[in-house]
């Protein structure tokens, strides 16, 4: 009987482990949705400056709940730096998301992924051998 | 052959009826063994041979480990008893990514390239590398496409595209170029679609599903595809495999217009392999790439000769190697070319690496069992007693012989209306074919009305 429940421990701590690393996975990825969101959002302002530069200097802001009147090229600069700043989150967060599926895989004792942790060929290397690929 | 494919893009409208036709081992699927590396008595297609598929599974889990690049493994037994089953068993079960290439001894022996080109060509393409591929891409569900033309006529167009996925939806400021080429594309809502964010390449994916029911009329081609989801802009990763081979025909190839001039096959110089060997080994240990072994199966071995062997001892050792299965029916028997015997007519210091296997002949039961298993491959139905007649057959002839005739014993059968095959159309088949030894009864005895009857009391040359 108390091996049982040695057991039956033994089984719901490995389902929880499991169960967290998928929680981790999915965390990411919509983190990932997310922060995509922002940075579409950002694009797109960065084009609306872009197209009426005609019109004046100053441009409305929108902070939190409240419109802030900016200069222009200060905002554009803003914007510019948080797109920086959300591309260089989106390739930690990617790097770091494969790190987790890999872990859940392993935990599931699903075989590895082939090729998985491969660096990409570069553009070059991947034209001179581009027309193998075009099958 | 993917690369002739990219020069001449011939437009695909191939769709022919395929004829389905049956080769002598398409009913193995594997090696039929269990977990433990234990071969069923009949699994996947394998009968028997128990011994020799369980050595071959051992190999098997060797080469999916890669343990054994750059060893050789010889099947040798009688006719007919199941080598180059084995060989396929080996090749199903390495799966679609480890590449196997077979050829028979006798395919090396043509005029447009030399023995060695030929061998060297096989051992290519059983060496796989696998790359990746990373791109950026956007992929989405188009919501609209609004696009103004100037009023003057002329200038340059402006537009916008609205792509959503299920999480997400933005607007995109189209320039010239990417309206020509949506255009091109014929892209309107409702299309899912990629752009490459690198090149701008636009690939339409299918309409999606939401959009089903906007039109009753629809093209056969259309395809339906969900609403991508999570990101708009993401990272594709694609992992291809590729043979040496593939990559050494392509970087052969003299460019401009002396191309047109030089065939498709031909010799590929060795500081093009050499060049290559280099790149892939640099790639190799920057991470970029990674080397499958894979198989290269010789059927009939003893159709190689000095030159052949002496090339398969020095490949073998190179660092790029696949794993050699070599097979063949012979005894001790000439080297080809040489006056040499040795066993199975391979040289002795090549011998010497391999690890054999041997396969024995089948029993009563085993070879019912791979008649009846060949019976279901071939469609055939036949009644309790003919099925016993052609094991017979089988066993006081060849089972190849038996095999042959299942399917002409069919045919009598379908021809007289039958729907399973009876005695009588074995009878039949049986004396419109001679089998082997009839045959030579034959010519025993009428030796004397045949043409060129004085090669008499000399011995066939059979090397």
């Amino acid at each position: 009987y108390y091996g049982n429940m040695d057991e039956t421990q033994r089984i719901l701590q490995y389902l929880t482990e499991v169960e967290e690393a998928a929680e981790d996975v999915l965390a990411d990825k919509q983190q990932i949705v997310d922060l995509d969101i922002k940075r579409n959002r950002n694009r797109e302002a960065l084009a609306a400056l872009h197209r009426d530069r005609e019109q004046a200097d100053k441009v409305k802001v929108c902070f939190g709940n409240m419109f802030i009147k900016l200069p222009r090229a200060r905002t554009q600069e803003m914007i510019q730096k948080d797109q920086e700043q959300l591309d260089k989150e989106i390739t930690e967060l990617r790097k770091r998301l494969k790190a987790r599926v890999n872990r859940l895989n392993e935990l599931q004792g699903k075989p590895e992924l082939t090729g998985y942790n491969l660096s990409p060929l570069s553009k070059e290397e991947l034209r001179a051998i581009g027309r193998v690929l075009e099958k | 052959m993917a690369a002739q494919m990219a020069t001449t893009k011939v437009p695909e409208v191939r769709d022919i009826t395929r004829i389905e036709r049956i080769g002598a081992h398409s009913h193995i699927r594997g090696l039929g063994l269990d977990d433990a590396l234990e071969p069923r008595q009949v699994s996947q297609g394998m009968v028997g041979q128990l011994a020799s598929r369980r050595a071959a599974g051992l190999i098997l889990e060797m080469i999916k480990e890669g343990h054994i690049a750059g060893r050789a493994v010889l099947i040798a037994g009688q006719p007919g008893t199941g080598k180059t089953a084995i060989a396929m068993g080996i090749a199903q079960s390495l799966g679609p990514d480890t590449p196997f290439t077979a050829l028979a001894g006798s395919e090396i022996y043509s005029l447009e390239m030399s023995k060695t080109e030929a061998l060297s060509q096989a051992f290519r393409k059983a060496i796989g590398v696998r790359i990746k591929e990373e791109t950026e891409i956007i992929e989405g569900e188009v919501v609209e496409i609004q696009i103004d033309r100037p009023a003057t006529g002329t200038g340059s167009k402006v537009g916008k595209l609205t792509l959503k996925t299920t999480e997400m939806e933005t607007i995109y400021d189209l320039g010239s170029k990417m309206i020509e080429s949506l255009s091109k594309e014929r892209v309107q809502a409702g299309d899912v679609i990629t752009i490459d964010k690198a090149t701008g390449k636009i690939n339409k994916l299918g309409r999606s599903f939401t959009r089903a029911r906007d039109y009753d009329a629809m093209g056969a081609q259309t395809q339906f595809v969900q609403c991508p989801e999570g990101e708009l802009q993401k990272r594709k990763e694609v992992v291809h495999t590729v043979s040496l081979h593939e990559i050494d025909v392509i970087n052969s190839r003299t460019q401009g217009f002396l191309a047109l001039f030089s065939g498709d096959t031909g010799e590929i110089k060795s500081e093009v392999r050499e060049q290559i060997n280099a790149k892939v080994s640099e790639w190799r240990e920057e991470g970029k790439a990674e080397i499958i072994p894979g198989v290269l199966f010789i059927d009939e071995v003893h159709m190689l000769d000095m030159e052949c062997f002496s090339f398969l001892n020095r490949a073998l050792e190179s660092d790029l190697s696949p794993v050699l299965i070599m097979a063949t029916n012979r005894g001790i028997t000439r080297i080809r070319g040489t006056n040499y015997q040795s066993p199975h007519g391979i040289p002795l210091d090549l011998l010497d690496r391999l690890l054999i296997i041997a396969t024995s002949p089948y029993t009563e039961k085993e070879t019912r069992q791979i008649l009846k298993i060949r019976c279901e491959e071939e469609d055939v139905e036949l009644s309790e007693e003919a099925h016993t007649v052609l094991t017979r057959i089988g066993l006081e002839t060849s089972l190849r012989y038996a095999i042959q005739l299942i399917s002409t014993a069919g045919l009598v059968c379908r021809k007289r209306r039958g729907t399973e095959v009876q005695v009588e159309d074995i009878k039949r088949v049986y004396s419109l074919f001679l089998d082997e030894s009839r045959s030579s009864q034959y010519m025993k005895e009428y030796q004397d009305s045949f043409l060129f009857n004085e090669t008499k009391g000399s011995q066939m040359d059979t090397s």
